[in-house]
C-alpha cells in the first residue's frame, strides 16, 4: 500500500513509499501524477485568477505609492507635521487631518466597545433559543446598512439632538481639557452653534456604524469559549457572572482585541458619514466637542475634484497613509484572533 | 450545549456495551433548568419605577437639573442602585453582582439594538413623504427640476445605475474571487501563501481610496470621463478582496474527508473541485457574495468619485455619467429644499430594503454550515441515490444474473455532514 | 443560485430598461433632431438655474444635459482634463494665480460664454425674541468684519449702527464658509480684497498667507467659522434649528428656495439694498466686459460694479460663464455632435431660459453679454448658428433695442426710504422669509412695499418708527434671543431650543446636591439597615 497524504495527494510527489517492491524485473510505477488535461486547465486558469488579483491588488498599491512619492518628495518629513493643506502652494502636511481621523476613531470606539462588549455577551451567554438567533441576524443584519444611512441619521437627527449632551459634558466635565469648549481667547462658549459638526458627533455615528461587525467578532469568540469550562466554573459554585469573568473573558480576550481592532480599521477609513457631518479644519483641535475636526478620507472625497495633478498625488500621499494605518491595524487584529484559537474564521 | 460534550468516548474493550433501546420510552418535555423567580421580577420592576421616580423628582422638583439625557443617566443609575439594594436584601455580594452585571449586559444590549433599529426605522419613516408617490419608483429626475414637488420625479436612473454597476461588479468578482479562493486553497502553495497575504491586505483598503484609484488611473489617464464602467471598477476594487476572503474561509470549512473520498475513488482534482468542493461550499459561497454585494450597493465613497451626477438614466455603462442610489441619496439630502431631502430619505429607504433583501436572500441560501442540506435537498439525494441503486442492481442482474443480487443499503454513501471543519491546507500539507 | 441570480437580475434590469423607454416614448413627442447627450460639472452658484434649464430642454426638446454641482473649481479642472463637455464657473481660468498656486492652463481650445447673473447673498439665521429677523442691514465693512473674525457677537456697536431698528441679541456669529473650492469664495474674497484690503490682508496674514492676497477660491476657516461643502452645503446649515447666529454668503436663490432671508447690503449711494434681479441688473450695467479677443474675452472687472453709485445697485452682483470648448480633440469625449447639443442648450439659456431667472433668484442676462454670447455659440464645433437676437424672448431687450439697454434696468424700482442709512428701517422681509419683522431697537420702521411704487409714505413710516421707539428703547437680549430687560417685542415662541444649566458652582448647587444625597439615603437607607437589624436573631433561628 502506498501512503496517502491526507489532504492533497496529488500536489506533492510521494517522496517515500511504504512498502517496496521485491521483483525487480517489473517496471517501477511512477507514483507521480500525470494531470489530465481539465487538471492543468483549471490549475492555469486558477494560477490566473490568483494572478490576476495580486496583478490588481498590486497596480492599486503601487500606482498609489508612485503617484504619493512625487507629493512626498516635495514635501519630505513636514508632510508629517504641517498641519495645512495646500498643494497649490507646496504647503500640505496631514498633521491635523490624521490627527481629527484619529480623534474621531478613538471615540468611534470608546461609543461602540462597550456596546459591543455587552451585546457580544448578552447574545452569548446570557440570550437563549430564539431570542438570541434573532439577535445574532439583527446584528449581522445591521453590519450590512449602507453608511450613507446613517450619515443621514448623523445631520438630520443626532447633530440637532446630541447638542444638549455636548454642552452638558463641557458644562460638568470642562475640567477635562478635551471637553472643553472654549474660543481662541480661552472664553467659554456655551452657545448650540459651538457644538455642532464636530469630531463628538462624528465618532457617535462612526461608533454606531461599527459596533455590528465588533459585536459579530466578539460573539463568535465568546461562543468558542469550552463549555467544559464553563461547566467547571458553574460546579464550582460560580455565578454566571463569575463565569464570564473567569472563563470567557479570558478565553475570548483575543477577540475582544481582534474586534476592536478591526472596527477601528473601518471607523479610520469611513467616508461619508463624516464628510456630511464634520465642518472641516486644518488645525489640530483638541476639544472634541467644539465645532470643526477632518479626516483624512473626508479630505479625500472633498477635494479630489479640483485638485491639479499634484494635488491628487498629495491626496493619494494622504491615503497611503491611512491604507497603511488601516493595514497595520488590520494585520494586528487578525494576528491577534488567530493566536487567541477562536474567532479566526469569522470575520466575513 | 452543555450537554453534548458529554459524549462517551469509545474505548475498545471486550465487554460488549448494550445500549437500551429508547423505544416504548416516553420522552416528555424538556425541564427548565433556569428560571426566573417571581420576586426577580419584582425586584427589577420596582428599581425600575424607582429609578424613574428618582430621576424625575431631582429634575422636576428638587434641584436645577435640566435635559433629557442628565434625566436618563440619573435615572438609569439610580436604577441600577436601587436593584443592586434591593437584590442584596436576600443575597450575597457575589450574586449582587452577578444581577448588576446581567442588566449592564442586557442595557448595553437594548441600547445598541434600539440605536440601530432606530437609525433604520428613521429612515423609512422620513422615507414615508416620497415614497407612496408611484412615480417615485418609475419615473427619474430628468423632467424635475429644482422646485417641483414629490409627485414629479423618481429613482428609477439610480436603481438601474446600481444595478447595472453591481452586475458588471459581479461580473468581474465573483468568477475572479472565487477562483482565487480555489486557488488559495485547492493549489496552494508558496504563491498561494503570497496572494492570501496581498488579499488580506487588501480588505484594508478605505474604499475612497479604492475611489481615488479609479478616478486618477482610470478616468484621469484613460477614459477621461465619469461613467458607470469606472464606478463598477471602483466597487469591484472595494469588493474583491471581501470576497476572496469570506469565500476562501467557506471553501476552508469543506471537510478534507470529502476530498479524499473524491480522490481516492480516482477523480481528479478538477472534478473534485467542480463535483465535491463547489457543491459543498455553495451555499456558504453565495452567502459570501451576496454579503460582498450588499457592502458593494451601499458604499458611497467610491462611486462618489467615479460614476458621476446625473439626473437621466443612462443605461451605457461606458458613456456618460450614470448614478446610483447611495450617490443619489447623498446629492439629494446636499439641497435645503425639503421635497429634495424628503427625496433623499426617500431614497435611502429603498437602498435599505434592497440590502435586506439581498441579506434575507442570503440568509435563505447560507443559513447552513457546508455541506448541511435543507429537506428537500435531503430528500432530493435520497431519491437520486435510490434510483443510482436501482439502475446498479438492474446493471448487475444483467451481468450476473445468477448471482445473489445484494441487499440495497437504503442510505447510500453521499456526502454526510462534516463533524468538524477541515483543517486548513498549510496545516495538512506541511 | 448565484448564477440564477445574475440572470435574474439581467432579466429585471432589461424590463426596466423596456418600461423606461416606453415611458421616454410616450412622454417625449418625436423629435426630428436627435441630441446626443452631455455632460458638465461646476459651479453650484448656477446650478438651480441649470437644473431648471436642464429639466426645461429634456422636456421640450429631448434633450439629455447632465448637470452635477460640484464647485466651480472641480468644474474648471474636470474641463482642462477633458473629462466632461462643459464647465460652469463663476471665475476664469487662474492662468497668474494670486496666492502662489500652480497656474490652471487646459489643454484644449475653450470659451467663456456668460449664462446667468445674479447677487451674492448673505443668508442668515437669526432670532430676536424668539422671532425671526428678516430684515437686517449691513454695511460691506461689516459683512468683511464678520467674516473675518474682527466681530463676533450679532449685539456687536457696528451691527446695531447698521439695524436701528433692532435690539440684537447677544449671540456669537457664526460665519459659514465653502469648504470646497468654490466660485462664490472666489467672488466674495475678490471683491473683500478690493474694497477692503485692509482688513482682508490682515486677515489673510492671521492665517499665514501671503499678502497681499487676492481671490482665493478656498476659504480660509479660523475661528468660530464652519465649512460646509456646496451652496446647497453652507444653505442648509444656516437653515437648521442649530444654525441660529450663522450667515453666509450664497446665491439669492438658495436663500428664496431655503425660505430663509438676505441681508440688505449698503452700496455707495447709501442705500441698503437686497439681491434681486432688477438690483442685480442695475449694478451689472457697470460692469466692464474684456472686449478684446483673447483667452480672457468675456471675462468681467466688477470693480465699476462695487462702487456703482446708482441707489438701486446691489454692490455684490456678478455673472457667471459657462466654458465651452472651440476645438475637437481626437479621442476627447466632446464631439462635434455635442457641439450641436451644446449650441442649443446654450441658445436656449442665453434667451428663452433668462425669462426664468428671474424666478428662481437670478437676474436675467443683458443684451451685450447675450450678443456676445451669440459670438461664443458660433465657435462651438457642430453648433447651428445662435439665433436671431429678434426672436430671443430675453427679458431684458426688446425686438430693436441698443445692446447698452437693460429693460430691467429701465424699470427697476428706486430702493425705499427707510432703506437708506439712517434710524429708519424697513421691517419688510426679504428673500426666501417674507414675514415682517417687529421694531425692537431704538430706531424707526418703515415698509418697502409701499416704497417700491417709488413713493415711500413719510406718515406710515415715522407712526410705525414712533412705535417702535417707543416699544424697543431698552430691550436688550441675551445669546438665546430671550428678553433681559425692558419692553421688547413678544414672540409667539421663544427662542431657547438649546437650554443649558449654569456653568458656574455655587452654594445654591451645593445645597441641591445635598438634597438629592438626603432624598436617595431617605430611599435608600432603610431597606439597608433593616436587614442587618434582624440579621443576628436570624442566624441564631437557622442554626
Amino acid at each position: 500500500m502506498t501512503t496517502t497524504n491526507p489532504t492533497g495527494p496529488l500536489g506533492q510527489p510521494a517522496t517515500s513509499v511504504g512498502w517496496t517492491p521485491d521483483f525487480d524485473d517489473a517496471p517501477r510505477r511512477s507514483l507521480l501524477p500525470r494531470p489530465s488535461l481539465s487538471d492543468s486547465v483549471f490549475k492555469s486558469v486558477a494560477v490566473t485568477a490568483g494572478a490576476t488579483t495580486v496583478g490588481i491588488m498590486l497596480a492599486v498599491g503601487l500606482f498609489l505609492s508612485f503617484r504619493a512619492s512625487s507629493a512626498l518628495q516635495v514635501s519630505g518629513f513636514s508632510f508629517l507635521v504641517e498641519q495645512q493643506w495646500s498643494p497649490e502652494t507646496q504647503v500640505f502636511g496631514i498633521a491635523s487631518i490624521l490627527f481629527g481621523t484619529i480623534t474621531i476613531a478613538l471615540i468611534a470606539m470608546c461609543v461602540a466597545v462597550p456596546l459591543a462588549l455587552g451585546t457580544a455577551l448578552l447574545i452569548s451567554e446570557i440570550a437563549q433559543g430564539q431570542l438570541r438567533k434573532t439577535l445574532i441576524t439583527l446584528v449581522d443584519l445591521m453590519a450590512a446598512v449602507p453608511s450613507v444611512v446613517f450619515g443621514l441619521w448623523g445631520v438630520f437627527f443626532l447633530q440637532a439632538n446630541v447638542i444638549p449632551v455636548a454642552s452638558w459634558i463641557s458644562t460638568y466635565f470642562g475640567w477635562i481639557p478635551f471637553f472643553q469648549v472654549t474660543d481662541a481667547s480661552g472664553q467659554v462658549l456655551t452657545e448650540a452653534s459651538a457644538f455642532t459638526s464636530s469630531a463628538f458627533i462624528a465618532g457617535i455615528v462612526v461608533g454606531l456604524m461599527v459596533v455590528p461587525t465588533q459585536t459579530s467578532v466578539m460573539r463568535e469568540a465568546f461562543s468558542q469559549a469550552p463549555n467544559g469550562e464553563r461547566e467547571a466554573a458553574f460546579a464550582l459554585g460560580s455565578t454566571r457572572w463569575g463565569m464570564i469573568r473567569s472563563v470567557v473573558l479570558p478565553f475570548g480576550r483575543g477577540g475582544i482585541i481582534g474586534g476592536t481592532m478591526l472596527g477601528l480599521g473601518r471607523a479610520l477609513g469611513e467616508t461619508i458619514a463624516v464628510y456630511m457631518i464634520i465642518s472641516p479644519i486644518f488645525t489640530i483641535n483638541w476639544q472634541v466637542l467644539k465645532t470643526g475636526s477632518n479626516s483624512v478620507s473626508a479630505l479625500i472625497a472633498l477635494r479630489y475634484g479640483e485638485s491639479s495633478e499634484f494635488g491628487l498625488s498629495a491626496l493619494m500621499a494622504a491615503g497611503l497613509v491611512l491604507f497603511l494605518i488601516t493595514l497595520m491595524v488590520n494585520f494586528t487584529a487578525s494576528s491577534i484572533v488567530a493566536r487567541s484559537r477562536s474567532g479566526a474564521d469569522s470575520e466575513a | 450545549m452543555l450537554i453534548d460534550t458529554l459524549t462517551p468516548g469509545t474505548a475498545p474493550t471486550k465487554t460488549t456495551t448494550v445500549i437500551p433501546s429508547s423505544e416504548g420510552i416516553e420522552i416528555g418535555p424538556r425541564r427548565r433548568v433556569r428560571s426566573v423567580r417571581l420576586d426577580d421580577r419584582f425586584d427589577l420592576i420596582g428599581a425600575g419605577v424607582a429609578g424613574i421616580a428618582v430621576g424625575t423628582l431631582l429634575f422636576g422638583w428638587f434641584t436645577p437639573l435640566s435635559g433629557g439625557v442628565g434625566w436618563t443617566i440619573v435615572s438609569f443609575l439610580s436604577f441600577i442602585t436601587f436593584y443592586a439594594v434591593l437584590v442584596g436584601m436576600k443575597a450575597d455580594r457575589q450574586e449582587i453582582k452577578d444581577r448588576v452585571v446581567s442588566v449592564l449586559l442586557a442595557s448595553a444590549g437594548v441600547i445598541l439594538f434600539g440605536a440601530l433599529v432606530f437609525v433604520v426605522a428613521y429612515t423609512l419613516v422620513r422615507g414615508q413623504d416620497a415614497l407612496p408617490h408611484l412615480n417615485f419608483f418609475i419615473e427619474n429626475m430628468e423632467l424635475a427640476g429644482p422646485l417641483d414637488p414629490l409627485s414629479a420625479g423618481g429613482i428609477l436612473h439610480a436603481v438601474l445605475g446600481t444595478l447595472i454597476q453591481i452586475s458588471i461588479a459581479l461580473a468581474i468578482t465573483i468568477p475572479l474571487g472565487i477562483l482565487t479562493a480555489l486557488f488559495l486553497n485547492e493549489i496552494g502553495g508558496r504563491f498561494a501563501k503570497f496572494v492570501r497575504t496581498i488579499a488580506d491586505a487588501m480588505t484594508a483598503l478605505p474604499s475612497i481610496v479604492a475611489g481615488l484609484f479609479v478616478y486618477s488611473a482610470i478616468i484621469v489617464l484613460i477614459t477621461h470621463q465619469r461613467s458607470g464602467f469606472a464606478a463598477a471598477m471602483a466597487i469591484t476594487v472595494m469588493m474583491l478582496p471581501i470576497v476572496i476572503r469570506a469565500s476562501d474561509i467557506v471553501l476552508r470549512l469543506v471537510a478534507g474527508n470529502l476530498r479524499e473520498a473524491a480522490y481516492a475513488l480516482g477523480a481528479t482534482r478538477w472534478r473534485t473541485v467542480w463535483h465535491v468542493v463547489l457543491p459543498t461550499a455553495r451555499p456558504g459561497l453565495a452567502t459570501a457574495v451576496i454579503l460582498g454585494t450588499a457592502r458593494g450597493i451601499g458604499e458611497t465613497s467610491p462611486v462618489l468619485l467615479t460614476s458621476g451626477v446625473t439626473a437621466v438614466t443612462n443605461l451605457n455603462p461606458f458613456s456618460g455619467p450614470m448614478i446610483s442610489l447611495p450617490l443619489q441619496v447623498f446629492d439629494f439630502v446636499k439641497s435645503p429644499e425639503p421635497n429634495m431631502i424628503a427625496r433623499g430619505f426617500g431614497t435611502a429607504a429603498v437602498l435599505i430594503l434592497l440590502v435586506l433583501a439581498l441579506f434575507a436572500v442570503a440568509r435563505l441560501i447560507g443559513g447552513r454550515g457546508p455541506g448541511e442540506l435543507s429537506h428537500g435537498q435531503q430528500r432530493r439525494v435520497l431519491e437520486a441515490s435510490a434510483r443510482d441503486v436501482r439502475r446498479i442492481t438492474i446493471a448487475a442482474d444483467r451481468r450476473q444474473p445468477v448471482a445473489a443480487v445484494p441487499e440495497p443499503d437504503p442510505a447510500p454513501g453521499l456526502p454526510s455532514t462534516p463533524e468538524r471543519p477541515a483543517p486548513s491546507k498549510e496545516e495538512s500539507s506541511s | 443560485m448565484t448564477r440564477k441570480n445574475y440572470w435574474a437580475r439581467a432579466a429585471q434590469t432589461l424590463t426596466a430598461a423596456f418600461v423606461v423607454a416606453l415611458s421616454v416614448a410616450t412622454v417625449v413627442p418625436a423629435q426630428a433632431v436627435t441630441y446626443d447627450p452631455i455632460t458638465g460639472t461646476g459651479s453650484t452658484w448656477s446650478q438651480n438655474a441649470l437644473d431648471q434649464w436642464r429639466k426645461n430642454v429634456a422636456a421640450n426638446y429631448g434633450m439629455t444635459v447632465n448637470y452635477s454641482g460640484v464647485g466651480s473649481s472641480a468644474g474648471r479642472r474636470d474641463f482642462a482634463a477633458g473629462s466632461v463637455d462643459y464647465a460652469v464657473s463663476e471665475i476664469p481660468f487662474q492662468s497668474k494665480p494670486e496666492d502662489g498656486s500652480a497656474p490652471e492652463v487646459p489643454t484644449r481650445g475653450f470659451a467663456y460664454m456668460p449664462i446667468v447673473a445674479g447677487g451674492s447673498s448673505f443668508m442668515y439665521n437669526l432670532k430676536i425674541g424668539g422671532v425671526r429677523v428678516s430684515n437686517l442691514r449691513l454695511s460691506g465693512e461689516t459683512i468683511t468684519k464678520i467674516f473675518t473674525g474682527v466681530i463676533t457677537k450679532w449685539n456687536d456697536p457696528i451691527i446695531a449702527t447698521d439695524n436701528p431698528g433692532l435690539t440684537m441679541p447677544d449671540k456669537g456669529i457664526v460665519p459659514v464658509v465653502r469648504s470646497d473650492g468654490s466660485g462664490s469664495t472666489a467672488q466674495f474674497t475678490l471683491w473683500m480684497s478690493k474694497q477692503h484690503p485692509a482688513l482682508w490682508n490682515s486677515y489673510c496674514a492671521s492665517v499665514g498667507k501671503a499678502t497681499p492676497c487676492g481671490l482665493t477660491s478656498q476659504y480660509p476657516l479660523t475661528g468660530n467659522m464652519k465649512g460646509q461643502s456646496g451652496s446647497s452645503g453652507v444653505a442648509g446649515y444656516v437653515s437648521q434649528d442649530y444654525g441660529e447666529g450663522a450667515i453666509t454668503y450664497v446665491e439669492y436663490s438658495y436663500a428664496l428656495e431655503s425660505g430663509y432671508p438676505v441681508a440688505k447690503v449698503l452700496n455707495a449711494s447709501g442705500y441698503y439694498v437686497e439681491p434681486t434681479a432688477p438690483s442685480v441688473a442695475v449694478a451689472l450695467m457697470q460692469a466692464q466686459i474684456n472686449t478684446t479677443p483673447g483667452p480672457d474675452y468675456l471675462t468681467q472687472i466688477l470693480d465699476g460694479v462695487y462702487n456703482s453709485t446708482d441707489p438701486r445697485t446691489y454692490p455684490l452682483s456678478s455673472y457667471s460663464y459657462m466654458i465651452v470648448p472651440t476645438e475637437v480633440v481626437a479621442g476627447g469625449v466632446f464631439t462635434a455632435k455635442k457641439g450641436a447639443t451644446l449650441g442649443a442648450f446654450a441658445s436656449y439659456m442665453l434667451c428663452e431660459g433668462q425669462q426664468q431667472a428671474e424666478a428662481l433668484g437670478y437676474s436675467p442676462l443683458p443684451m451685450n453679454l447675450v450678443l456676445a454670447g451669440f459670438d461664443q455659440i458660433g465657435r462651438i464645433p457642430g453648433a447651428a448658428p445662435a439665433p436671431d437676437p429678434n426672436a430671443c424672448n430675453n427679458p431684458t431687450f426688446k425686438p430693436g433695442d441698443s445692446p447698452s439697454n437693460n429693460q430691467l434696468a429701465l424699470t427697476a424700482p428706486q430702493p425705499a426710504e427707510c432703506d437708506k442709512v439712517g434710524a429708519n428701517q424697513c421691517t419688510t422681509g426679504t428673500g426666501g422669509s417674507l414675514a415682517e419683522t417687529p421694531i425692537s431697537g431704538a430706531g424707526t420702521g418703515g415698509t418697502a412695499s409701499n416704497a417700491v411704487a417709488g413713493s415711500a409714505d413719510p406718515a406710515t413710516a415715522a407712526a410705525a418708527g414712533a412705535a417702535g421707539a417707543a416699544a424697543g428703547v431698552t430691550a436688550s437680549y441675551d445669546e438665546n434671543g430671550a428678553l433681559i430687560s425692558g419692553t421688547g417685542i413678544s414672540g409667539s415662541a421663544v427662542a431657547s431650543p438649546f437650554t443649558l444649566a449654569s456653568s458656574a458652582w455655587g452654594s445654591g448647587q451645593s445645597t441641591m446636591l445635598f438634597a438629592a444625597v438626603l432624598l436617595l439615603a431617605a430611599a435608600l437607607l432603610p431597606p439597608l439597615i433593616w436587614p442587618r437589624l434582624k440579621r443576628t436573631p436570624a442566624k441564631v433561628v437557622a442554626k
